[in-house]
């Protein structure tokens, strides 16, 4: 048994940040709330959502493990005003999802969570150097990035106590720097790592502009970002692998 | 699959550069064309009716999609003339850019403007090429010329060089064409794509060549969709449809397990194949030579380079246009064979020996040539890509300007996880 109702605007972010990795994914439901893990198909993008059930208007499971096509759910909560409720039902016996949104109905058809990837673990990263970060800033050094080269160098400079943005392209280059001051903490520690700016651009579009953004980050090694949404009743953590010049 | 994404701006005056360029750098060719003029008054001889055997086609893309559509056909009707015809065979024989262009001059284009859509129609001109195209052999045809051959040579970076051109009133088949029955069945189903009838000629053991007469044609598809293809645009349709199938094969295949590089050159094209383990990623960096016809006003070496990730691209190349679709072709179908995937980097230098261009098959060819020779192997991506930068005409830190492999590659979570 599932039903629940939630605010539109929540329930898209929420699909959101999944979506820029994976087309579709298993939503893990318990009473706590729920949850997606999921890994891109290159294995090197992944994302862990956490929707507690606070973040809910109404929540109610006896634990399910459903499996969604991405693209077809965020089109129907796409369908919802910024304020609209969407109310979630899922029918036991036909395994179908019924979406209600202000006199639209919508049935949506779901797909057999064993036939979707397996959800990965979590990797066990030991990051010398993490910083917070207004999403903002993120949404800055990555636009900036973006204008000179598909690839962006992100490091902290454990001496000057920096966190730095690089990005060479065929003929012009991108500096970007941030001090203790400048930013909401730092905790220096030498990293420096370069990554694709594909998957940074699509992680980016999911962080809100005023959110802080914990960063993780070490010597050609992945990066871990975290942020909250739905006022805190919910969280999502990237971790992206790095490119790498080395074996 | 939509075709005008292969459609790109050549600018005018820079293909007409390029062929006097061309023709400066070979009084041959200059000589030759006289000889190819003479030849055809000796053929015509006032006649208007030219008989010849025709061994492939030719579909313009200017004024798309109303685009002069043609049939070729040797100028001298005692030669062989399936030696015309652009395929791996030019690169087994080892011909010089001379050749090339002789053997393309050599062809008269009879051609007739027409529209594209094309669908079933069977009949009259149409019909001719398309029996033409879709034959494996050459076919014996009888052309009314509407005016006196134009005699000239254009060159295309894509696309092989061509010849002679005159328009046509009309044509007949003189012979019953040789039609392979895979041909057949994908023409006599009206209802399959033209991406899944491309890929099913090609495991049926059609080279690229092949397929792309046939879909030049229009012969390819669901029916109503079926439309002529200019011949530069359908070149890359096949390079690109056949490495994407390719690509979906080594999807899951486990990686090679060291850095392997390997060499070819072929008409001052020098390529570098570097694979190395990893996920699926291609790039090739093209350098050009100061003053080549291929940058003719550089003072400095020409760089470009294009890049896909393990989900490959989703848009037409920016800088390298045909020749990443014929490099990636030559590198997949190695990959494939193997049954592994790998990261792959190609570099190609072209020298100023390379005067006149002579179509992407150069590339096609010499990579699959250069992944086919036995391998050096080397301690590390870096490692190789240290070793062949001395004999690159451009400095390492240029090079990695330009080269998002050789900048990083991408790894996986899992490499990371304690």
């Amino acid at each position: 048994m599932f039903t629940a109702i939630v605010s539109s605007g929540t329930l898209l972010a929420a699909l959101d940040s999944v979506s820029v990795l994976v087309d579709e994914c298993k939503i893990r439901l318990d009473e706590d709330g729920a949850t997606i893990r999921a890994i891109d198909p290159a294995s090197a993008g992944m994302v862990d959502l956490r929707l507690e059930a606070d973040a809910f208007e109404s929540y109610e499971t006896d634990g399910e493990t459903i499996g969604v096509n991405l693209t077809r759910l965020e089109d129907i909560a796409g369908m919802a005003n910024a304020d609209d409720l969407i109310n979630l039902t899922l029918e036991e016996k036909t395994r179908k999802l019924q979406i209600q949104i202000d006199g639209l109905e919508y049935t949506l058809a779901l797909i057999d969570p064993d036939s979707i990837r397996q959800e990965p673990d979590l990797p066990d990263l030991d990051l010398p150097a993490t910083i917070a970060i207004e999403g903002r800033d993120i949404d800055r050094a990555v636009t900036a990035a973006d204008m000179v080269s598909d690839h962006i160098a992100l490091g902290v400079n454990d001496a000057e106590e920096f966190f730095y943005v690089d990005a060479e392209g065929d003929t012009d280059d991108v500096h970007f720097e941030l001090d203790r001051d400048e930013l909401i903490s730092l905790s220096a520690g030498d990293a420096h790592s370069l990554f694709s700016l594909d998957y940074l651009k699509e992680m980016n579009k999911a962080i809100p502009k005023d959110a802080e953004v914990t960063v993780d980050l070490g010597d050609e090694f992945p990066v871990n970002l975290q942020f909250e949404i739905a006022e805190g009743n919910g969280s999502v953590t990237y971790v992206l692998a790095p490119r790498i010049q080395g074996n | 699959m939509n075709l005008e994404e292969f459609i790109d701006d050549f600018e005018r005056d820079e293909e007409a550069q390029r062929r006097r360029l061309a023709a400066e750098k070979s009084y041959a060719i200059t000589e030759h064309l006289e000889a190819v003029e003479d030849r055809l008054e000796a053929t015509l001889q006032g006649d208007s009716l030219f008989g010849s055997t025709a061994p492939d086609i030719f579909v313009g893309r200017s004024g798309y999609p109303s685009v002069s559509a043609g049939v070729l056909s040797p100028v001298d009707p005692d030669t062989d003339a399936s030696r015309y015809v652009t395929s791996s065979d030019w690169y087994e024989r080892g011909l010089s850019i001379d050749s090339v262009f002789q053997a393309r001059s050599g062809l008269l284009n009879a051609n007739q403007p027409t529209n594209v859509h094309v669908a079933d129609a069977w009949n009259g001109f149409t019909g001719v090429r398309r029996e033409v195209a879709i034959a494996d052999r050459p076919v014996d045809v009888e052309v009314e010329l509407a005016n006196q051959p134009t005699v000239d040579l254009s060159v295309d970076s894509i696309a092989s060089p061509s010849g002679p051109r005159a328009t046509a009133d009309d044509a007949q088949l003189a012979e019953n064409p040789h039609v392979p029955r895979a041909v057949e069945k994908t023409l006599s189903d009206d209802d399959w794509r033209a991406t899944g009838a491309m890929t099913y000629l090609y495991n049926r053991g059609f080279d690229v060549y092949e397929i792309n007469t046939i879909l030049s044609a229009g012969a390819l598809g669901q029916t109503s969709q079926r439309k002529l293809v200019p011949t530069r645009w359908s070149i890359t349709a096949v390079d690109d449809t056949v490495s994407q199938y390719l690509r979906g094969t080594i999807r899951n295949a486990s990686s090679i397990d060291q850095t392997e590089v390997r060499y070819a050159e072929f008409l001052g094209n020098q390529f570098w194949v570097i694979l190395t383990p990893g996920r699926w990623e291609f790039e090739l960096v093209e350098m050009k030579a100061p003053q080549s016809v291929w940058n003719p006003r550089g003072g400095d070496y020409w760089i470009g380079s294009d890049h896909e990730s393990f989900e490959g691209r989703t848009e037409y190349v920016d800088e390298t246009a045909g020749a990443y679709y014929a490099a990636r072709l030559g590198v997949l179908e190695a990959l494939a064979e193997r049954d592994r995937q790998a990261t792959a980097l190609v570099l190609r230098n072209v020298t100023d020996a390379y005067w006149g261009p002579v179509g992407v098959w150069l590339i096609r060819e010499t990579v699959r040539d250069a992944v086919s020779n036995e391998s050096a192997t080397a301690e590390s991506f870096h490692g190789a890509i240290e070793r062949i930068a001395n004999e690159l005409p451009i400095s390492h830190d240029r090079l990695q300007r330009h080269s998002v492999l050789t900048a990083g590659r991408q790894t996986t979570l899992s490499a990371f996880d304690r």
